[in-house]
């Protein structure tokens, strides 16, 4: 306890033992381990064989026996290390592919549900339809003219096509690998910009990679993909439009079109525009309105409903 | 001979039986192999040498093998496994070495 009574450690510390130590594991380890026989075991068995002779048949037999035994546990030891090696991938990468698996089927999961939905939404427009052309009004015709401009219908009609890709992974020139800056990689910016100069061009109807897009659909990015309301899309990216005949030249001279003309030149970033006689894009996605609701006026106009006050 | 066909007789069944490894062990594998090699090493010197004695060969395998998994288990227990085994790796590592130098010499003669 009391620190003046600890003992003094100077003289005891690296006395004697310690210098053996270093003599006998210094500089020299490396020489002695070449030099001096590593199992000084064989050559002690070999000198009392010398003095004694050899050992009884018996005994040489159990040793041979054993030496073979020991052998074949080695050889199923190198069999069983180098399977393990082959076989077991990094833990890293299992957990990986685990979770490709995970996403893969959740996304099969996904596409069944949204194709039910889109049968039972399909049936019900059915029976509404049935059901309006009884009452034989010309409401029907006007509930389909909203849904289509609303995309909550399959649309079809004249258009264009505009492609947007990734340039191919630059290399570097040293190392060969591919350099993990790409200035020509589409970015989300790039499909908003380029869907919001289409939407100026007079488009009635937009999909990107068949996702079609609604009032209140998203571009963004999770990570190293692309989502249009939450479904991934992929290079290179098709987005499909309908719309007049003037708009694709209205497109190709916008400044919009020109950048994109540019990057494809500067960054090797794909781009293109072609005509479309015929396209049909799909259905946009419900989406449930949270907060907004309907105001349920009596009158059939849509504006004008808070009344005279 | 014998010794050489009880070999390729082990390799051939692990090979072709797959025998499981209880998870517990897997991890001293890799060690076991390093010491064991590391035994067949030296026992092929001393046979090269003329010296061979089956039961220091057998002796220093099998405690080889468990020396080996003993300090990787402490390791394990203490904390610091990474780091002994990377220990006896490099030790091991050393010991063959200076035994396929041995026998390149005896071989070789150079």
């Amino acid at each position: 306890m009391d620190p003046l009574q600890e003992p003094p450690r100077e003289p005891t510390g690296p006395g004697p033992a310690g210098r053996t130590w270093g003599k006998a594991y210094g500089a020299d380890l490396l020489a002695r381990l070449y030099e001096s026989s590593l199992e000084p075991g064989y050559a002690a068995a070999a000198e009392r064989r010398r003095r004694s002779g050899p050992e009884p048949p018996w005994q040489r037999r159990l040793g041979r026996t054993g030496t073979a035994v020991v052998l074949l546990v080695f050889g199923l030891l190198v069999a069983v290390a180098y399977r393990h090696a082959v076989a077991a991938e990094p833990d890293a990468h299992r957990t990986h592919d685990k979770l490709v698996g995970e996403v893969k089927s959740q996304r099969t999961t996904t596409d069944t549900m949204q194709r039910r939905a889109d049968e039972l939404r399909a049936e019900v427009a059915r029976d509404r339809d049935r059901a309006l052309s009884l009452a034989g009004s010309d409401e029907l015709s006007r509930l389909h003219a909203l849904e289509a401009a609303t995309s909550l219908t399959k649309v079809a009609g004249p258009g264009m096509t505009v492609t947007l890709s990734d340039a191919p992974a630059q290399q570097d020139p040293v190392t060969g690998k591919a350099s993990s800056e790409n200035l020509g990689r589409v970015l989300d910016l790039d499909i908003q910009y380029v869907v919001n100069e289409l939407w100026r061009d007079g488009a009635e109807a937009v999909a990107v990679d068949g996702q079609r897009l609604g009032a209140t659909s998203t571009i963004r990015t999770a990570g190293e993909a692309i989502l249009v309301d939450f479904r991934p899309v992929t290079s290179p990216y098709k987005i499909s439009v309908v719309g007049p005949g003037s708009m694709r030249s209205r497109f190709d001279s916008s400044a919009v079109g020109a950048r994109y003309r540019d990057f494809a030149k500067r960054y090797h970033m794909g781009f293109g525009t072609q005509d479309a006689d015929e396209l049909t894009l799909p259905a946009a996605p419900e989406q449930p309105l949270r907060y907004a609701r309907p105001e349920t006026s009596p009158s059939p106009s849509p504006s004008r409903s808070g009344g005279g006050r | 001979m014998i010794a050489l066909i009880a070999l390729v007789v082990g390799v051939v069944a692990g090979l072709v039986l797959e025998p499981s490894v209880p998870a517990g062990l897997q991890a001293y594998l890799p060690i076991a192999v390093v010491a064991a090699l590391d035994a067949v090493t030296g026992g092929v010197r001393a046979w090269l040498r003329k010296e061979f004695n089956d039961k220091q060969f057998v002796i220093s395998f099998v405690s080889n093998v468990l020396v080996a998994a003993l300090i990787v288990f402490l390791g394990d227990k203490l904390g610091v496994g990474a780091q002994l085994s990377t220990g006896v790796v490099v030790v091991l590592s050393m010991r063959i070495f200076a035994n396929v130098a041995a026998i390149r010499q005896t071989v070789f003669k150079a």
